[in-house]
């Protein structure tokens, strides 16, 4: 693919164009690797009746159905009324709590026994405090998706804490940085800042997963849509509304990657 | 009281440092005691084991001193501060912040304004030979760079000791002598107090008003030589030569 250049064609074909010609190759690639996908299920699905297993134009049939009816629109939005401040305040209290147990040994020793404790529980066992605490609505579903999140930012932020160099820190000492606080605010946090990204961008990941679960016992999103489809075994329903909720996770996520390349610049 | 112009800039009092371990006690530092003038350029120099990074991190108030007191201007140093400059081998820049975040991170911290601090971050750049690369990253430059950088951020508090720890250890010869004449160029421009350890006796002679030899088991100091050349000081010379061989003679018997 030549691309013109006028005089600084040198130029473009030396630097630019091989960069140019590897992102196409990728691209083209990545093309076939779905037209392939698509037609191996085609194929599957045409040995198969549609509540097994829909064709691709079946299901391309009912996502334009859902949406031009508003119901997917409906669905969307209020799974995104539980996953936005799921996530924030997840990711918020993780990366939070990570870095203040990842900076002090004397709260992480307070509370590691506990932290190891609730660790392993799934936020799908929680799902009974949720609805106690919460109620089935928005804020139960928030709470199962804040739980995903926490710990992947909890562990995340403890990480990147816990790998700031003493180095660092006593030089910070040096130039004036008195206290806890401000040592987290100017060399812990800008320090650990790529282990913490990670961990928000898993957990970004993680909440739209959670919305599917956070579901389960009633309030209404796309995780109950394909719950509901799965009981009347509309199989092009569901897959439907998993393409809505990999189609969001894609945005989400190509959002916070630019957000991130840009905060980490640095590196 | 003691009349301000004749007290030392450091005083390095009857400083001993002991480690222990469940195999019994380690004696790394036992009664280093030296003063260091006010403008005075001072190397430490000694095998290793002779205690010379331990003695280092003391003075810097990074590690507690297990006997005696270490005085900066006349006050007990009780921890790291702005009255210290610290330059290290592997210079530890703060990766995220460009050239004049580094340089000027310590000024931030103490709130100086804006204004005041970008003219007091681009003077010590030009100081350094670094305008130019106000805005570039840590990763971005080479060793001899990084430190010039990490240099100019320990200048950038007006210390009253500017304390070094091997800090051209970690750079190629022709770079680490080009550093050495810079160093001596800033010392005279800015009458700073410099304290500099290295295991390199050439480099020592080179730099040093005066050179402190340390001995090992325990570390200690085996003999203060005044190198009483004029500058700038060239390896050929006679007394350069004799200087070299005093001090190696020192810390290998």
């Amino acid at each position: 693919m030549a691309v013109e250049v006028g005089d600084d064609s040198e130029y473009a074909d030396g630097v630019d164009s091989p960069m140019f010609d590897i992102d196409t190759q990728r691209a083209l690639r990545g093309s076939a690797g779905i037209l392939g996908f698509l037609v191996l299920w085609w194929l599957v699905a045409l040995t198969q009746p549609s509540y097994i297993l829909p064709t691709p134009a079946a299901v391309a049939e009912t996502f334009v159905a859902e949406a031009a009816s508003g119901d997917m629109a409906v669905a969307l939005l209020s799974s995104i009324i539980h996953w936005l401040p799921g996530a924030v305040v997840g990711t918020g209290l993780g990366v939070a709590a990570g870095i203040a147990l990842g900076w002090s040994p004397y709260l992480d020793d307070i509370s590691a026994p506990v932290v190891r404790l609730l660790r392993p529980v799934p936020p799908l066992a929680l799902i009974g405090f949720a609805i106690a605490w919460l109620g089935i609505n928005h804020a139960g579903a928030a709470f199962i998706i804040a739980i995903g999140a926490f710990w992947i930012n909890f562990y995340g932020a403890y990480g990147g804490v816990e790998g700031v160099s003493d180095d660092l820190l006593d030089v910070a000492r040096s130039l004036g940085v008195q206290g806890d606080v401000e040592l987290i605010r100017s060399v812990v946090i800008p320090a650990s800042l790529p282990e913490i990204m990670t961990g928000i961008r898993t957990g970004i990941g993680r909440c739209w997963m959670l919305v599917v679960a956070s579901e389960i016992f009633g309030v209404a999103g796309i995780g109950r849509e394909i719950l509901r489809a799965s009981n009347n075994l509309r199989v092009d329903v569901v897959i439907t509304y998993i393409l809505v909720l990999s189609a969001m996770f894609l945005l989400v996520d190509t959002a916070f990657r630019a957000v991130q390349r840009r905060a980490l610049a640095w590196r | 009281m003691t009349d301000e112009t004749t007290q030392p800039r450091v005083r390095v009092d009857g400083i001993g440092r002991r480690y222990d371990t469940p195999q019994g006690g380690v004696q790394a530092l036992q009664d280093v005691t030296f003063d260091v003038a006010a403008g005075e350029f001072v190397c430490i120099v000694g095998p290793s084991g002779s205690g010379k990074t331990t003695l280092f991190r003391i003075i810097a108030g990074l590690e507690p001193a297990t006997a005696g007191t270490v005085y900066l201007a006349g006050d007990p140093v009780e921890g790291p501060g702005p009255e210290l400059g610290l330059v290290f081998q592997e210079y530890h820049l703060f990766p995220w912040r460009t050239v004049s975040g580094n340089v000027g991170f310590g000024l931030e911290k103490q709130g100086v304004d804006s204004e005041r601090r970008q003219q007091r971050v681009r003077e010590l750049l030009e100081l350094v030979g670094l305008d130019g690369f106000a805005d570039s990253y840590p990763r971005d430059l080479s060793g001899g760079m990084k430190q010039r950088v990490a240099l100019a951020r320990a200048l950038a508090m007006d210390p009253d000791l500017l304390l070094m720890d091997e800090p051209f250890g970690a750079v190629d010869a022709q770079t680490k002598r080009m550093l050495q004449d810079e160093l001596l160029e800033i010392w005279s421009e800015t009458e700073k107090t410099i304290l500099f350890v290295t295991h390199d006796v050439e480099e020592a002679v080179k730099l040093a008003d005066r050179v402190i030899v340390m001995g090992t088991e325990p570390g200690h100091i085996r003999e203060v030589v005044n190198v009483d050349m004029d500058r700038p000081r060239s390896r050929s010379d006679a007394a350069f030569g004799d200087y070299y061989e005093r001090i190696l003679d020192l810390i290998q018997s």
